[in-house]
């Protein structure tokens, strides 16, 4: 049952984190910079490329020390949060996380497109783009949300980046293979079973993925990998219990 | 107004209760005594709803409750003004009655738990551990609660805080509220509960009003309570 007073205590406490984080605010501003040093010096087209892709990180970022953190650090174990309210605490903090995400990168998105538009250079398909990286950013929170449940602070995070850039790596050696992965992600073919299921497990780590290719087969992949995290998430909360301490 | 019966709950291969069954009247103070260990926290947290009880059931009557843990904890990007904004609009905010009156009783309470209200500008979670103690008490009384639930109440407390707050749990009490305290301070249970609960190795071992207790004490036929806890409590 959707409690509207729990979200509304979860998205005092919750705003008031992002917008009071310097280095939160300071990534916030650095990136569409980037993005626009890149635009100016290059094109807008190499600028679009780089920001659908990296724009489901804003998600990512902003799911960092979600549920552990919190346990530990023994703030839940409030009146507020009395009569298993902990449990709709941790939910509605993911729901926030992507919602301060969201608005951030439709801000954004919207800017670009404006950009894109004055140039003659924003298309259609974009908007497809768009929709996409906002589905990899979802993800993004509720696969943070379960890691976050075994690692505190921002180690969720950094887990999933040193995998990614662990996946990477795995890339560029197999550009050297005739079909390696690449290849195929930039085809956006993928002739027979196995690297079609190499390719999801690449998407389940990177969704950014999902904006490069053919966009209906990643999205459906996306999609199904957001409701599977959804679901063990919703599971591991209502497991949940605030911790025993020996000597109590 | 709470009944408590037959919890078990165990962690792993550590039986933390085996066997917890009291019961409290409105209007009263309830100590729960027992050793290091012995399971008065596991019994709390279970009470407020933070743990799940593996057999048996805990039924509070409809209301407000107040919690004052042990070790209070404080989202460290929260000034002591906000919490206790979300505290009131929790309890039903400005439709529910704690709008207008509400920072007033702020003040009031923190009056009367010596309480600097000029720190409510700063974060709880920088607070000295005896300030961080009366700002919980702060908070839970700030919602008007009709049970205060409070782990070890004078721990980290200075003793002019201690009469304080002891003052403070008694007020509740002639107001019709019901306290529950956890606590090793024998000599301070005595002085105010009516009634005790001793645990020992997860089970309730003796649950009792201090009244008829008090009467026999004034008639030196029984010990004080110090005895009877290390005699119940003893190996």
């Amino acid at each position: 049952m959707f409690d509207a007073a729990l979200f509304a205590l979860t998205w005092r406490v919750t705003r008031k984190r992002f917008f009071g984080s310097p280095p939160a605010l300071a990534a916030a501003l650095a990136f569409p910079a980037f993005i626009a040093w890149i635009g100016l010096h290059d094109s807008y087209g190499t600028a679009a490329r780089i920001f659908y892709f990296i724009l489901p990180h804003a998600f990512l970022l902003s799911a960092q020390d979600a549920v552990r953190t919190d346990i530990e650090s023994g703030v839940l174990e409030n009146a507020l949060f009395a009569a298993g309210r902990f449990r709709g605490f941790l939910m509605a903090k993911g729901l926030v996380a992507a919602a301060v995400a969201g608005g951030y990168a439709l801000l954004l998105c919207g800017l670009f497109a404006a950009w894109g538009m004055a140039l003659g250079a924003f298309r259609a398909s974009d908007l497809v783009r768009i929709g996409l990286a906002l589905l990899a950013g979802l993800y993004y929170v509720a696969l943070a949300g379960i890691l976050s449940h075994f690692l505190r602070g921002g180690a969720n995070v950094l887990a999933l980046l040193l995998a990614q850039a662990a996946v990477l790596v795995a890339l560029l050696f197999s550009v050297s293979a005739r079909t390696g992965l690449l290849d195929y992600a930039a085809s956006g073919r993928f002739p027979g079973l196995g690297p079609k299921l190499l390719f999801g497990g690449l998407g389940l780590i990177l969704p950014n993925v999902v904006v490069t290719g053919r966009p209906t087969l990643f999205a459906a992949g996306v999609l199904a990998g957001l409701l599977a995290a959804l679901l063990i998430q919703t599971w591991l909360l209502r497991r949940l219990e605030l911790g025993w301490r020996r000597g109590s | 107004m709470i009944e408590v019966h037959r919890l078990a709950k165990r962690f792993g291969p550590v039986e933390a209760l085996r066997d917890i069954s009291f019961r409290t009247a409105k209007g009263t103070i309830t100590a729960m005594l027992g050793e290091n260990g012995a399971g008065k926290t596991t019994t709390l947290k279970i009470l407020l709803g933070f743990l799940r009880p593996d057999a048996g059931s805990v039924t509070i009557a409809p209301g407000r409750v107040g919690y004052v843990p042990d070790r209070p904890s404080y989202f460290p990007w929260l000034d002591g003004w906000t919490i206790l904004d979300l505290v009131r609009d929790a309890a039903g905010g400005r439709d529910g009655g704690n709008g207008r009156d509400f920072r007033p009783r702020v003040l009031a309470v923190s009056r009367d738990l010596l309480f600097d209200p000029g720190l409510l500008r700063r974060r709880p979670a920088s607070y000295s551990a005896g300030n961080a103690r009366k700002f919980a008490y702060l908070q839970s009384l700030a919602a008007g609660p009709d049970l205060l639930v409070v782990d070890e109440p004078y721990a980290s407390l200075d003793p002019p805080s201690i009469k304080a707050v002891r003052n403070v749990l008694c007020g509740l009490r002639e107001a019709g509220r019901t306290v529950l305290l956890s606590s090793h301070m024998l000599v301070e249970m005595e002085r105010i509960a009516d009634g005790f609960v001793v645990i020992r190795r997860g089970a309730t071992i003796a649950h009792a009003g201090l009244r008829e207790w008090r009467v026999m004490r004034s008639a030196r036929t029984a010990p004080d309570l110090e005895t009877v806890f290390l005699r119940l409590a003893g190996p």
